[in-house]
């Protein structure tokens, strides 16, 4: 079912000095070339007015979640355009991870319950390496509940953080993943049924979530051929202009690849039915 | 092939709930004439067994192609047999024995064992593919348990870990209270070890099948598929999680420090007043969904337990549209109304521990109790408390 597109095409966008422009071919497998390495930087930009955010129903724990402008965060565009929130994950199998990579991650991704949403809403974990840790900075209490296919499911509680009598003590809850998922799951707080978070679980550190400007950059990817992967709440898999359904081969070069800006038309965020 | 799923579990068969026909070709009904003929060539005419259904809940027909489905079911025929024929693959801790014991038509065998203990004894509820989409499924309250994706509301394990063995044994003995599950207390024990291992292949078979899917249809892997890939992802780490509780015991598996003496009637309503402050307590939650009075009518009204919730659209139209791809309707889950005293993983003291400390798989009930890595929002003691207060609601003395 894999698209048969083998056209060879260079992206536009990357005339910065000192970019190398990015070959994408769809697809073919290369090995990467040893010990070289190689940025994938780029920004989404939402090609279209955004839609305006739509104030969530909050209607449990009033008291304190009551007063926070909770709204839908299935759609993240900033000022000029950039979208939020796309994941940007590697795909095909590699052989090597960047020892410097390894050393620069930082030993733990955060979930925190913070004004009674996740914050962040859309993070990645290389698990094994990374260690997963939620926090409740909330005076309620909080639950998390996340699924991952194949591994251990979690449904736990975090004791409301009481900032007067314990200003330093927050409750941390530690999570060990054993598998990789092909994609980011959902997490959800059963007791506040508008806070919602997606993971994304993998068995290397290349992956990013483009920020609220748009941009991303996933650093030191082995030199070669490399699929990669483009995912959004709103849709799973994210069809982008020379992505059919979210995926494409890039020929990954030293140094610095810009894949430039990539502009998805509404359409492209539209929900499936 | 939308008509081979069958709407709302109505009748929900295997035979007529296979989306993909073609592959599990129905047993053709022989004329005496051509039977014969057969006889008389092959000697023997012998019926086709039945097929384990496709694990196509919650997809649209049209998103699996004959091809994907093709592959997934051989892969699986090839690692795990068929309901007549269970296969171990190398690696699977599974006694095929006990498997064939429990599978394959109703019969008796030399030495006196029967085989096809699930279809004597489960299979009315639980169907032929252990999917919990039996004959009389679609009319009970809850549904019966669908073993596929391995998870099972009452054990004594942590957050999220698989049942030890003792936990779905304790089920089987017991039942499950207030639902159509009864006591299998009367059956000789390796029956229940037959079935408790079929059980467990069930989980193991059906998260593997979870897997091919995600790898063959939502990720559209490459065909033919990569069978040591399958192992190394699929499989193996599916047996894993069945085998690792049993292996890491002292750190999985809850065990209740012993229950605070209430001998006395002073004692008890010491520990019962706590254990209803912590009830009511914003850290606990527990009023959320039980409610203040603990009847079962918490502001949460929408819950759904895991098997459920994915039938649930955004709006009323998208979860009518979202029926025609499961076998049974939706049903909402109720939170128990502590004052009836029944309690579906057991009404002693120390399974409401256990229901209070570790929660309740694939619901929304979490864990109070700390685990591992998980401080939880209720100190041992304090576990035991709200079992108290629990209680008492129950109308329990001791």
């Amino acid at each position: 079912m894999r698209s048969k597109l083998t056209r060879r095409r260079f992206l536009a966008g990357t005339a910065a000095a000192g970019v190398t422009a990015v070959g994408v071919a769809c697809p073919a497998i290369a090995r990467a070339a040893e010990g070289q390495w190689g940025d994938l930087v780029g920004r989404f930009i939402y090609d279209g007015k955004a839609p305006e955010r739509k104030k969530l129903t909050v209607d449990k724990d009033v008291d304190c979640c009551g007063k926070f402008d909770i709204r839908d965060e299935s759609l993240m565009v900033g000022p000029d355009g950039g979208l939020a929130n796309v994941f940007v994950y590697l795909r095909s199998r590699i052989a090597a991870v960047s020892t410097a990579v390894e050393k620069s991650l930082p030993k733990r991704v955060v979930l925190d319950n913070r004004d009674c949403i996740f914050q962040p809403h859309c993070m990645g974990v290389w698990y094994g390496k990374q260690e997963f840790l939620i926090i409740n900075s909330d005076p309620v209490a909080q639950n998390v509940d996340f699924k991952p296919m194949g591994d251990t499911p979690a449904n736990i509680v975090l004791p409301a953080y009481d900032a007067k009598k314990s200003p330093d003590k927050k409750v941390e809850a530690t999570w060990k993943f054993a598998q990789a998922q092909f994609a980011p799951i959902l997490i959800k707080c059963n007791y506040h049924p508008w806070e919602s978070g997606y993971i994304l679980i993998r068995s290397n550190p290349y992956h990013a979530v483009s920020a609220a400007d748009g941009t991303f950059r996933i650093a030191k990817l082995p030199v070669g051929k490399l699929e990669f992967q483009l995912w959004h709440e709103r849709v799973t898999y994210l069809d982008a202009p020379g992505w059919p359904k979210g995926r494409c081969e890039i020929a990954i070069r030293p140094d610095r690849n810009d894949l430039g800006t990539i502009r998805l038309a509404p359409t492209r965020l539209e929900r499936k039915s | 092939m939308n008509d081979a799923l069958a709407p709302n579990g109505l009748n929900p068969e295997p035979r007529t709930l296979n989306p993909f026909p073609a592959l599990n070709p129905e047993p053709r009904t022989l004329t005496p004439f051509v039977c014969l003929l057969l006889a008389l060539l092959a000697a023997g005419c012998r019926r086709a067994g039945p097929q384990f259904r496709l694990n196509m809940e919650g997809r649209p027909p049209e998103s699996v192609s004959q091809q994907q489905a093709k592959a997934i079911t051989e892969a699986l025929t090839g690692l795990f047999g068929t309901p007549d024929e269970p296969k171990v693959s190398t690696g699977v801790d599974l006694d095929l024995e006990l498997l064939r014991r429990a599978s394959g038509p109703i019969a008796g065998a030399p030495g006196g064992q029967e085989r096809g203990l699930f279809r004597r004894q489960c299979v009315t509820c639980h169907g032929v593919s252990g999917d919990g989409a039996g004959p009389t499924a679609a009319e009970l309250d809850p549904y019966p348990r669908d073993f596929r994706n391995g998870v099972f509301k009452y054990t004594s394990t942590r957050g999220g870990v698989k049942p030890i063995m003792m936990d779905l044994r304790r089920t089987l003995y017991r039942g499950v209270a207030g639902t159509a599950m009864p006591s299998f207390a009367q059956l000789p024990e390796e029956e229940i070890d037959a079935l408790l291992e079929y059980v467990k292949y069930f989980g193991v078979r059906g998260q593997t099948e979870l897997y091919l899917f995600q790898m063959v249809v939502d990720d559209d892997g490459a065909l033919p598929l990569d069978q040591s890939q399958v192992m190394e992802e699929g499989v193996l780490p599916a047996a894993q999680s069945w085998f690792e509780p049993e292996r890491r015991r002292a750190e999985l598996v809850a065990k209740p420090p012993p229950r605070p003496p209430t001998d006395t009637p002073e004692r008890l309503a010491t520990s019962i007043a706590k254990g209803r402050e912590l009830y009511l307590s914003t850290n606990s939650q527990c009023t959320k969904c039980h409610g203040p009075e603990g009847n079962g009518q918490g502001e949460q009204s929408e819950l759904y337990d895991d098997w459920n919730k994915r039938k649930k659209g955004e709006t009323p139209e998208r979860t009518a549209e979202l029926a025609r791809f499961f076998t049974l309707p939706i049903e909402r889950l109720r939170p128990r109304n502590l004052h009836e005293g029944v309690f579906r993983g057991g009404g002693t003291p120390i399974d409401l521990y256990r229901r209070v400390c570790v929660g309740i798989k694939g619901t929304p009930m979490p864990a109070a109790g700390s685990a591992p890595g998980v401080p939880g929002v209720l100190s041992d003691e304090e576990v035991w408390q709200v079992v108290e207060y629990v209680r008492s609601l129950g109308g329990s003395r001791q």
